[in-house]
């Protein structure tokens, strides 16, 4: 069964076809690919503009990549949130018009259950349930899945995503984005240890915390350029509250810390807090839930040291640790195709009244 | 901007929980149509605040998170609720493109935050939130804009 994904929720459009829901027969993604060069050209990260000049191209790739007709297709799964309401009204228009005009059964995915059937594209692959931690720029959640369809959210975020932590730090730092590659970078060289920031644990709860961490890092940056104010008068000091930069400035958050051994410290002692947290709290989801199976997806699953950890903390307790290759944790149409082959299977048929929405939990 | 006027209701808030509460009130006071500005850098408090003004639409708290990434989160409560946040946009036009207008005004009401990235272009009748963190824990929170004499005691 040839499944057509397509994904529009953020800043890549991507298309894949899969088979049966664990063979890729390909899987494209605008920014990894030299179609935008043909196409696009450079373009604002938020425009949907830039979605609508991709998505021909990119899904045509796609089919022409695997040697499938449009006739061949079972069907088309469409991510239709959560996401950005504009980027996920492209793929949604898209598939539904495709759909109407060949008469291919559309069904349509939540971007999270995408990410947790990711697993399944690759050996080995867990048998059920399993625990899934989703970490992304936009997610962080902790589900038990007992089957396909079969979920229950253990915790999630409370305010920031693990990801947008990551994000919000290395534009403080004034390091750009996106912020998860560019701190790895720079903790390579640092002490994690050389700064306490705080970890929310939340021991009541499997819910998750990074906004005051991210404060941390802002007010131990304040204290820092003081320091170095009264000793350097070459380096800024802070701007006050509400002056603006310019429309669409940033007031006084964005510090620059020169110092490079103190920039690969903070990056360092950042991740470990983002990292601890992560680890520890699937740690007692493993003993709590009497499940030996975790699977770790998401952008942020990317990161070599979250890898890393969470694979000796599954040595330590037995537990088998799935962490699918970086290209199939961050962002892409073929976990769409992948939870879309099971939606089909189940006869969850979507109508061409399908509309996206922004804010859309699992369950 | 807040700077220089006259500050009609200045509140100090000792704890998220008390930015919650006083979110809490001036949620009760909304309308429909209402739009509500956060000015405020990192870490002063602004998601807090938005969980309260949410928890007095009779939305749960554990529903509102940053709403960085998707800059616009809709909620079917009554009014409708928008959770709008504009930490991640650069130009004007990138406002047309993530649907912000559809937001303003209308019958649902609106907070959004880091309102300064759409200052010069923000509904005259914008209520004014400004949270400026003044100790580890402790902010300062003044109201301001459409009927003043509403902020003087939540």
């Amino acid at each position: 069964m040839l499944v057509l994904g397509i994904d529009t929720s953020c800043d890549d459009t991507s298309a894949s076809i899969v088979e049966n829901a664990t063979r890729i027969i390909s899987n494209i993604i605008s920014n990894q690919t030299d179609i935008h060069k043909k196409y696009g050209g450079i373009v604002p990260e938020l425009a949907s503009r830039r979605h609508i000049e991709m998505i021909l191209p990119v899904v045509d790739e796609a089919l022409k990549t695997a040697s499938v007709k449009f006739d061949e297709l079972s069907g088309v799964a469409v991510c239709h949130g959560p996401g950005l309401i504009g980027s996920l009204l492209v793929g949604c228009s898209f598939a539904k018009a495709l759909c109407y005009s060949k008469k291919i059964p559309l069904v349509a995915v939540n971007h999270l259950e995408g990410h947790i059937f990711s697993t399944f594209l690759e050996e080995p692959r867990p048998s059920f349930p399993f625990l899934a931690l989703i970490v992304s720029g936009g997610h962080t959640c902790l589900y038990r899945v007992d089957d396909f369809g079969r979920y229950r959210e253990l915790g999630r975020t409370r305010d920031d995503a693990a990801g947008e932590a990551y994000d919000k730090v290395s534009k403080l730092l004034g390091l750009g984005y996106p912020g998860g590659p560019i701190i790895e970078n720079y903790a390579r060289e640092g002490n994690p240890k050389a700064i306490d920031f705080p970890r929310a644990y939340l021991p009541e709860s499997f819910d998750f915390s990074f906004s005051g961490l991210k404060t941390a890092v802002l007010n131990f940056l304040k204290k820092e350029v003081k320091l170095q104010a009264m000793e350097s008068q070459y380096i800024n000091p802070p701007l006050p509250p509400f002056t603006k930069g310019g429309h669409g400035g940033i007031t006084n958050s964005e510090l620059r810390t020169p110092n490079s051994k103190l920039l690969n410290d903070i990056a360092a002692s950042f991740q470990k807090s983002i990292v601890d947290v992560l680890v520890r709290k699937t740690e007692w989801a493993i003993k709590k839930e009497h499940i030996r199976r975790v699977v770790l997806s998401g952008g942020v699953a990317a990161n070599s040291e979250l890898r890393k950890r969470m694979k000796e903390m599954g040595d330590e307790r037995e537990a088998e640790i799935f962490i699918p290759s970086v290209l199939l944790c961050t962002d892409n149409a073929a976990m769409i195709a992948a939870a879309g082959y099971h939606h089909l299977k189940a006869g969850n048929i979507a109508g061409l009244d399908l509309n996206p929405k922004a804010y859309m939990p699992l369950l | 901007m807040l700077e220089g006027r006259i500050q009609n209701k200045k509140y100090i808030s000792k704890g998220p929980d008390e930015t919650k509460d006083i979110g809490y009130r001036l949620g009760k006071k909304l309308r429909p149509g209402d739009a509500v500005g956060l000015y405020g850098e990192l870490g002063s408090g602004k998601t807090t605040m938005v969980k309260g003004i949410a928890r007095a639409l009779g939305i749960e708290e554990i529903d509102i998170m940053s709403a960085s990434f998707t800059i616009i989160t809709e909620y079917d409560s009554d009014p409708p609720f928008s959770h709008i946040d504009l930490y991640r946009i650069e130009k004007d036009s990138e406002l047309d493109e993530v649907g912000f207008w559809e937001h303003i005004g209308g019958s649902g009401i609106s907070v959004i935050e880091w309102a300064e990235k759409a200052e010069n272009m923000l509904p005259e009748n914008l209520i004014r939130v400004g949270l400026t963190s003044v100790g580890e824990e402790i902010r300062e929170i003044t109201i301001e804009g459409r009927d003043e004499k509403d902020w003087n005691s939540l």
